[in-house]
Parts: C-alpha cells; structure tokens; sequence
C-alpha cells in the first residue's frame, strides 16, 4: 500500500493580504461550479490512482477553506472518501481565518470530518495584523483558539510570522507567549518573505517599508526556537514545532518524499516520481476539468540526480536524513564524498549524527540552504 | 613600380582613421556603397564593438589619378591603441608613406604625436590630414597651427577632410599619388620580403602579410625564413583586395600575401624576412624589436576541470595573436592554470573577452602586475612575473621595475590636476612644451606598475576628458618594493599576493583587505582577512559567519521551486572558487583594480 497524500485547494478569500502569494481571487462568482469540477476532478484521478494506495491525509489550504459553508468541505470529503481509499485514522486538516469562523460554523466543520485545524493567526499585536492586513484582532485570534478546543479540536496549529518591519524582539517573544499560553498542539513560524508580486514586495521596491536584516531575522528566529523548546514543543522542520504526537501527517508527506495529489487551482501534484501542477486561474480550471476532466498546466519527469538532490534537500529540512532509507533508494558515494563537510558540521554543532541519522541542530537550520549548497 | 603607393593611415583614436580608410575604398571602387559595413578593415566582432583596430590589415586600391595614369594604392592599416604602438611599427615598415589624420575639433594628441614620431623615425613621408572639418566644433585654424607646428610643414600642404561628407577625398588620393614616393627596389635582385603581419585561417594556416622590398616571389619558389631557419614552398601568392586575389607573382614594390603550408603563425613570425632557398639574399631586412609583453596575469579556469579547455583554447588563439605568451603554472589557491603576457591592459581585456566569446572559457584573472628585475644577495637576478614567485624577503638584495616615458597632451588648465596624480603615481616630472597657447605636451617618467592600473581612467577624470596618453618603455629601475600578500584565516592566498612600493604597502593593505571583505560573501564560517607584508600583518577585517539562509516556506507542495531556487545557488557556487574552506568571487581577485585610492 503506497501511502498518499491529499491537497485541495480552494482558492476564494475575503480580501488579499499583501505578503501572501498563494493563489487566490475575493469573488465568490463560481463558488458552486468550483464544487462541481473539483468533483470531476477528484473522479478523473480515482480512476487512475485508486489502486493499491492508503490515503492518509486530507488538507483543505487556500485561499480560505473556512470561508465555505461546513456543509461545503463535507461534501467534498465525502466525494472524496467515495473515490479514494482514505484511511479511517486520516488527519484532516482545514486552514481557518479566525475572521471567519464563530464556535457554532467551528462544531459544523468538526462534524463534517475535519479532525486538525490550522488557524492563520500570524499575530496578536493590533498593529501588526493591521500591517499584514489581516482581517481578524487579537481577541478574536484567541477566542477561535478557545472556541476550536470547546468545540473538541484536539489537533490545533497556529501559524505565527516574524521578522515584520520594526518588529522588536520582545514584540516576537510576546507574540510567543500569548500563542504558546493557548491550548494548541502544534505552532508554524514563519519568517516573513518578500514574494514576488506580492503587495508587500512593491511597497519595498518603492522604499515605503525596510525589511530588517538577516541577523535581526536569524536572532528573531533563534529566540523563537529557544522559547519554543522551553515551552515543550520540539522543532521537526525548519518553521514548524510541534508538541510530541502531534506532527503534521500531511507536511511529513512532502517532506518525506512520499507521493501527494494536490487537487484544485494552482495545486501541485507528485505520484511516481513525476511531477505536474495545475492551472491557477479558477476560470482556466473549471474549464479545462470540463474539456479534460483534469487541469494540468503543465508536469516534469524528475531526473535520477534531481531526486537525489530533492530528497535530501527535504529530509534536512525536516526530521532529518535517515541514511538507510538514503541507502536503500540511492547506492553511491555521495556520504563517503562529504564525510569531511559533516564532520566539521557537526564539529560546529550544525548537525548531529547519530544511529544512521544526519540531523540539523537548530542552528543548523537557520542555514540549510548554505549547506545544501554546499553538499549537492 | 613607379605607379606603386604603399601607406597607412595613423591617428589619435577615435580621429577617423578608419572612416577614412572606408572611404577610400569607397571612392576607388573596391566596396560599393551597399557593402560598405562601418569600418571595413576591422573584421573582428569586437574590434567594430569597441571602435578599435586590434590587428592591422592590409588591402590593395586602384585609382586613375589627373594625370590619367592607373596607380595601385596599397593601404597598410594600424591599430589605434597604445597596447598596440608596436603593431604600429610593424605596418609603418611596409610603407613609404603615412597619411596624418587630425580630428578638426580634438586637435593634436598623444598619441598623434608618438605615431607620427614612429612614422618619422621610419622614414616615411607624411601627409597631413584635418578630418571632420564640417563639424560645427571644428576649428581648422588652430589645428591647422598645431600641426604646421608640429611638422614644419606649409598651410597648405594641409588636406582638409570630411570622410563623412565625403569631402576632400580625391584631393587626398591625389596627394598621395604625387607625394608619396614609388618604393623602390630591384625585382631582379635577390628576394628580400618583410612579413608585416601574419593572421591564421582554420583551412590554410598562417597567412603571412608581406611587403616585397627586392626580388620577385612566385608560385612554388622554395622559401627561407631568415629567423626561423625553416624552409617552405610558396603555396600560394597574391594581393589583397576585400579578400585574397591569387596572383602567382609579387615583386619589389608589391604589398600581397602568402600562403606556405604553415601551420603556425609563430613559423611566420612578424618582422622576419623571406628570401629564396637558392641564391637568396645575404642579408635580412632590418627588422623591427620583438614584441615583448609588459603586463602579467594568470589565467585560470572557473572549474578546475576545465584546464585542458582553456589550454586549448589558448593555442588556438594564439595562433591569430603572436603578441600573447603564456605558460602553465600552478596557484596554491586557484590550481592549474596559465601565466600570460599581454601587450596591456587592454590587449588583457581583448583576451579575456575573446576566450570568453569565441571558446566559451569562464575564467579567473588574476590581478595584472609586470615584470619585476629581483637581485638577490647572493648576487642572483631573478625575473618575476608572479607575485607568489617573490623571493623571501631576507634574501633581496634590491628589486627593479620597469619604467615608461608618458607623453601626456592635455588643455593647459589642467596641469595643476596631472601634475598631482602624477606625484600620486610615483612619477618623475620631465619637461613641458606647448603644442599651442592653449595645449600642453608634458613628459614624465612613470614605473609601469602605476600606469596599468587605473592611471587613464583618472587621468580622463582629472582632465573632462581632454587629455590624451601615450606611453613608452626606457629600461629598468631600482626601487623600494615590498610584496603585499593576503591571508585568509590565517592562509597565504598566493593569487592574491601583489607587488606595492613600499610607500604605498600601509594604505593598500587595508584597502585591499577591507575590499575584500565586501567582496567576499558571508559563509558558515567566519573569514578573518589579513594583509601581511613578511610576517607582519599591517591590517585585518572580518566577514562574520553566515546566520541565516533557508527558506521559511516549503509546502503546499511546490517543490519544483524550491529545488529551481537550490540549483541557483549552486550554480552561484560554481562560480566561486574554492580556497580551503573559503569560498572566493572571481571579482575578488581583482579587487584592487576596483579601489579608489
């Protein structure tokens, strides 16, 4: 049984935030024919990929999924479970504004099947949403945090962003301190990144806001990381911590090189070693699942070397490289040719080796990339 | 031979020398107007780009003048550049004949005058040319003075030129047709014939450029080469019109080619003189001086595994430039790769860029320096091309470099400004004359060292442009030089070593170290950059070790990018060379060519 990952997209969202890039559009023109093609869409796949694979997760991401109606995502979940062989113990997961959710829609969705709840809190200073142009304040972050554990969420994420224009280090760590005091199990920070094409990249470009540097950027992420450690989460990813038992299934499948089908605008697929993604317009989606009963924009066969270096690449970014599955998939030197460069990584206790494991410390992920490079 | 003209052209750059010679093709017939690219005679890509004439060339003209007579006009073209005065001298052998050509709005320049002092020096006659009168900038009186100054010639011996507007053109071909004398020579004596230029075609070999002084030359003769001691057969022989012109036969007089089944142009060297194999000549043709480079570098390849490449690309290449020398050597820091000579910085440029465009070579360049006399106490001379081959600095007696005379013509308002850079370029004050009230000549005396830098480019800046260069090198002399070398954490980085008068050593160290730190970016670890001279460390800084490169955000499935964003670097990785556990930019290494002082 080849253990599969689920993605949807939905694409709708209330209003634009000007650091996000992900594809999205604010009109709700379309809402019902998006159900119908993703429908098709999810037909079109079952047909090919029924056979012999455990579904393991599902995540509604967007756009804004918790802008749907319950019955919406259930719908869909139903269409999905019908075509695919979902796992009964499947995490569940849906992306939740707090600015869309009261406690009574929060029950629906828990009763529809979503069983982890990712809240896109990004801040609880008012005028850091303000900058991010989130829709929500602090006191409705913390009351959708309340309301999803009284309505029985057990599994729930909150995603934070740093290193904001003028944001002090204590700003960040009080940041922490309120999300870290909220019954949440699992907490993604993200240092803010300029996007191309984002708002926030032209206002920049235009010299009306400085980002800060990257050693404010690395200090900012290293007291996250030592908050976070005390307060009893462990760090499995790069921006990602978790409380133990609580991982993200759905994630670890990207990052573990397990195979993921990403339905829905924009969303990106990969399924014996081949990728594709589809088209982002909704219009250009709705019209092509019509026409071809999928919406692929386009695909890439991924060559022996570029697996090699997207394996690697993903496993240091997470839970680590596990140098027997490295052994099994992959029969080279390449270990051997970087001995030294791990040895004086670890020297520098940017890694850890240990039990056949090649781990990044927390210091060593501030510089993955570096050593990526380096290694590849 | 009496209807014979063999002359070039010679001018300050940027004077029109090459739109004057389009134009006389145009007028005699050789190029119709339709096929007349900008600047005929410069063939190569990068000679039209920059608006120089790298190699000299050589094309053949005829022309019915008043008198109804048929002369055949052989112009012998030069190249404009300093790097390249002996290229010059080359071509002004061939002739009996220069035309002068003085830009109407510039006047008299540097490089007018020491071309013109070559040319003299050749015994050629001198034709002298005001180019671009119809400018509304031109002013034909005062360099109508500049020149009769200059010459000693009479107004009206001055030919007033437009090649643009095509003016005065067939008063120009008139004037050397009755001014220039015929060559002269025996078609029956004895061969002696001057290999001007040599240029390698892929298909036939060398192709020697020659002038034929006596004696005839014909398909099939057995050759000799007086300075190569190879014997040859002519394979092929002809003129030189907008291509080769087979003609089986040149003789005294003659300007034409010849093919020789040789395959390098080393073989044909320039300068050397051709005879026949039976009764040849006694004696050669008074040749020229050997080109001799005057600036260093080394060449290296971006990926070590490249050397091969880059070696073959460079015996290719040298095929078609007999100006660049070069041999292999080994850096510490950079690996296998090649010491070469050029003629200047310029003519480094031209090879760089060349390697780059024509052989697709990325290449590290090491910092230029030049050739350095070193006496050792135990009595020892020892020449130095290479900083890193600098002996220790216990065992040096004393040190020479070598020095130029610089002729520099600027407006008089700024000799004040010259005066300055000059005493900030250790130069040696000589004499001024004045070309008229208004432009000075001054001469100096400048170690080469301090010219190939960035002497011209402060010169142009000192001056708004207005002053204009030229250089020549007089012999070697003693001075207090000391070898500045660059440590990273703690490790001599030879190819970063650099040879700095001693009064100079204090400032340059931390210059260089703190252009290095912005140049060198931050790694995983700290760098800790020292400039040293001997054991004693004159200046530190640091780049600080990297904390922070990731990106944040990996999901939603979209690994294609992050995996296109990681082979980006990589390919930025590869361009960096790799010096222990530091990783260095190729522009590191030329980093003091970037510092203002």
């Amino acid at each position: 049984m080849k253990i599969t990952a689920l993605y949807i997209h939905i694409p709708f969202c209330d209003h634009k935030c000007i650091y996000c890039d992900f594809y999205s559009i604010i009109t709700s023109d379309n809402i019902l024919n998006f159900k119908s093609a993703l429908k098709k869409e999810i037909e079109y796949f079952s047909n090919i990929y029924s056979d012999n694979r455990n579904y393991s997760s599902i995540f509604f991401g967007g756009g804004t999924p918790s802008l749907m109606q319950p019955e919406y995502l259930q719908e869909i979940i139903i269409h999905l479970k019908n075509n695919f062989n979902v796992d009964d113990k499947a995490e569940i997961t849906m992306e939740t504004n707090p600015g869309t959710v009261n406690k009574n829609k929060l029950k629906s969705f828990k009763e529809a099947g979503i069983n982890r709840i990712s809240i896109g809190i990004q801040s609880f200073d008012e005028n850091e949403l303000k900058f991010l142009t989130r829709i929500h304040d602090k006191q409705s972050a913390i009351q959708t945090v309340y309301n999803a554990a009284e309505v029985g969420f057990e599994n729930i994420s909150i995603d934070l962003i740093f290193n904001l224009p003028n944001q002090t280090k204590e700003k960040w760590i009080e940041n922490l301190k309120t999300a870290t005091a909220l019954p949440i199990k699992h907490i993604s920070t993200y240092s803010l990144i300029l996007e191309r094409g984002t708002i926030l990249n032209k206002l920049v470009l235009d010299g009306k806001v400085t980002m800060q540097d990257d050693d404010y950027d690395a200090d900012l992420y290293e007291a996250a990381i030592d908050f976070l450690l005390s307060k009893g989460f462990y760090q499995y990813e790069v921006s990602n911590f978790t409380k133990p038992g609580f991982e993200c299934t759905h994630n670890n499948a990207y990052w573990r090189y397990r195979d993921y089908l990403g339905l829905g605008p924009s969303a990106h697929s990969f399924m014996n070693n081949k990728r594709w993604w589809n088209f982002s317009s909704l219009k250009k989606y709705i019209a092509e699942i019509e026409l071809h009963g999928h919406a692929i924009m386009n695909s890439e066969h991924i060559t022996k070397n570029q697996m090699h270096d997207e394996y690697i690449m993903l496993a240091l970014r997470s839970s680590g490289l596990d140098l027997i599955d490295y052994n099994k998939r992959f029969n080279n030197n390449w270990i051997n040719k970087n001995n030294d460069y791990f040895n004086l990584l670890k020297k520098e206790n940017l890694i850890t080796i240990e039990n056949n494991w090649i781990k990044l410390t927390s210091k060593g992920y501030a510089v993955c990339d570096e050593i990526l490079k380096n290694i590849l | 031979m009496n209807n014979i003209r063999n002359f070039c052209i010679i001018a300050h750059i940027d004077h029109g020398k090459s739109t004057i010679a389009d134009c006389l093709l145009e007028t005699t017939g050789v190029v119709s107007k339709r096929e007349a690219k900008d600047q005929i005679l410069d063939d190569l890509e990068l000679e039209r780009e920059r608006g120089i004439t790298i190699k000299s060339h050589a094309i053949q003209m005829h022309f019915r003048a008043k008198d109804k007579k048929d002369y055949v006009l052989n112009l012998i073209d030069t190249p404009g550049h300093v790097d390249f005065t002996y290229e010059v001298s080359r071509s002004l052998a061939a002739c009996e004949g220069a035309v002068l050509v003085v830009d109407a709005a510039q006047g008299v320049e540097a490089q007018t005058i020491s071309n013109l002092y070559l040319a003299i020096d050749a015994g050629l006659e001198i034709l002298p040319v005001i180019n671009k009168i119809d400018l509304p900038s031109a002013e034909v009186d005062k360099v109508s003075h500049q020149i009769i100054d200059l010459l000693g010639c009479k107004k009206e011996d001055i030919i007033l030129v437009s090649a643009k507007a095509k003016i005065g053109i067939d008063e120009l071909l008139e004037d050397i047709v009755l001014k220039i004398p015929p060559p002269a020579g025996d078609p029956n004596a004895p061969l002696q014939a001057l290999i001007f230029d040599s240029v390698f075609d892929p298909y036939r070999g060398a192709i020697a450029y020659i002038r034929v002084f006596q004696g005839t030359i014909k398909t099939n003769d057995k050759l000799k080469f007086f300075k190569i001691h190879k014997d040859s057969e002519a394979e092929e022989v002809g003129i030189l019109g907008l291509k080769r012109i087979k003609t089986n036969e040149l003789s005294a007089g003659d300007v034409g080619y010849l093919i020789a089944g040789v395959k390098d142009v080393h073989d044909t060297k320039v300068g050397d003189t051709l005879t026949h194999v039976k009764n040849g000549a006694a004696e050669p043709l008074p040749g020229y001086k050997d080109v001799k480079p005057m600036v260093y570098s080394g060449l290296y390849p971006t990926d070590a595994d490249d050397f091969e490449d880059l070696r073959d690309a460079l015996d290719k290449f040298r095929l078609n430039d007999s100006a660049l020398i070069y041999q292999p050597e080994t850096s510490a820091a950079l690996g296998f790769g090649f010491r070469c000579g050029f003629l200047g910085l310029l003519h480094m440029e031209i090879v760089q860029e060349r390697l780059l465009r024509e052989y697709g070579q990325s290449i590290i360049t090491t910092l230029p320096n030049v050739e350095y006399y070193v006496y050792t106490k135990k009595g020892e001379k020892i020449v130095v091309d290479n900083p890193a081959e600098m002996p220790a600095l216990g065992n040096i007696d004393y040190i020479e470099e070598p020095y130029m005379k610089a002729q520099i013509v600027t407006p008089s308002e700024y000799v004040g400004n010259i005066m300055k850079i000059a005493m900030d370029k250790r130069g040696t004050y000589i004499n001024t004359t004045y070309i008229d009230r208004t432009r000075a000549d001054l001469q100096f005396e400048f170690p080469l060292s301090e010219i190939i830098f960035d002497f011209y480019d402060k010169l142009k800046s000192a001056t708004r442009g207005y002053a204009s260069f030229d250089y020549e090198y007089i012999g070697y002399r003693k001075s207090d030089l000391v070898k500045l070398d660059i440590l990273l954490n703690g490790e001599p980085v030879d190819a970063l070593s650099m040879i700095v008068h001693r009064s100079k050593s204090f400032d340059w160290g931390k210059k260089v170290s703190s252009k290095l730190k912005d140049l060198i970016p931050r790694q995983m670890f700290e760098i800790s950059i020292q400039a040293a001279i001997g054991t004693k460390v004159i200046s530190k800084s640091v780049v600080k070790a990297l904390r922070k490169n990731v990106l944040a955000k990996c999901y939603g499935g979209d690994i294609t990018r992050k995996r296109k964003l990681l082979e980006k670097q990589k390919e930025g990785k590869k361009r960096m060379k790799q010096v222990g556990n530091v990783e260095i930019p190729q522009e590191a290494f030329l980093a003091v060519l970037q510092i203002d002082e």
